[in-house]
């Protein structure tokens, strides 16, 4: 299948990648058909790229590894992955991911809700600098 | 807006499957405890708000934002190890 996006250009993909968002993502309800695109110079960051509107896209990172924690405490299935939203700024210090947030993912039923962890220790707005572990790899 | 006023220990009932009870009121701070169904999100207004910013701005991240972003987290990941 294919899809046009304006930052990643012709796109193909094979339908049991699609991920749905009954919900969609808070403050964008509207689009549910998502793929998680690995993109060479992002690296480790991945995007989810919706297939509904082509200039939506948001940059993500992992974090069930190294915050598996947070994923035994709140999911109980082992198929679960859990990614958070990055919001990049000009200044790296000011660049946050939302770790209060995360994008859960099935990886059984390919399907993927943002929820809101009921935590005062997560926050929408963690220093991505504070999270750079994850370049370690 | 429907507005009621209710006291410690009083509930409303949102259609049949939501209730709502206050639990305590303490300095200008009032507790309330809420039923709903589980697929009912129930959170906080502002960190609602929060959330959709968060979004709205990684929306409008760039491929070329990130990868300049990996770049300067690469930077100071050397520069500690020196």
């Amino acid at each position: 299948m294919k899809w046009t996006n304006i930052q990643f250009g012709e796109m193909e993909y094979d339908a049991k990648h699609v991920l749905t968002f009954p919900d969609g993502l808070i403050g964008f309800e509207e689009s549910k058909k998502f793929l998680i695109v690995h993109d060479v110079d992002s690296e480790p960051f991945r995007w989810l790229v919706s297939l509904e509107e082509q200039d939506l896209s948001f940059p993500l990172v992992e974090f069930s590894n190294t915050h598996s924690e947070i994923l035994g405490k709140y999911f109980s299935q082992e198929n679960v992955t859990l990614f958070a939203v990055v919001s990049i700024k000009p200044e790296i210090d000011d660049s946050t991911i939302n770790l209060k947030s995360p994008i859960v993912i099935d990886t059984v039923n390919g399907t993927g809700r943002q929820v809101v962890l009921d935590d005062d220790q997560l926050n929408v707005r963690t220093p991505l600098v504070t999270f750079s572990p994850v370049l370690a790899e | 807006m429907l507005i009621l006023s209710r006291k410690i220990e009083e509930e409303i009932k949102i259609g049949d499957s939501i209730t709502i009870k206050i639990l305590g009121i303490h300095e200008g701070q009032v507790r309330i405890g809420i039923d709903a169904p589980k697929d009912l999100k129930v959170f906080r207004a502002e960190i609602y708000q929060q959330i959709q910013k968060e979004n709205a701005d990684a929306s409008k991240v760039t491929k070329s934002d990130v990868a300049s972003a990996v770049q300067m987290l690469k930077q100071k990941k050397n520069n500690k190890e020196k």
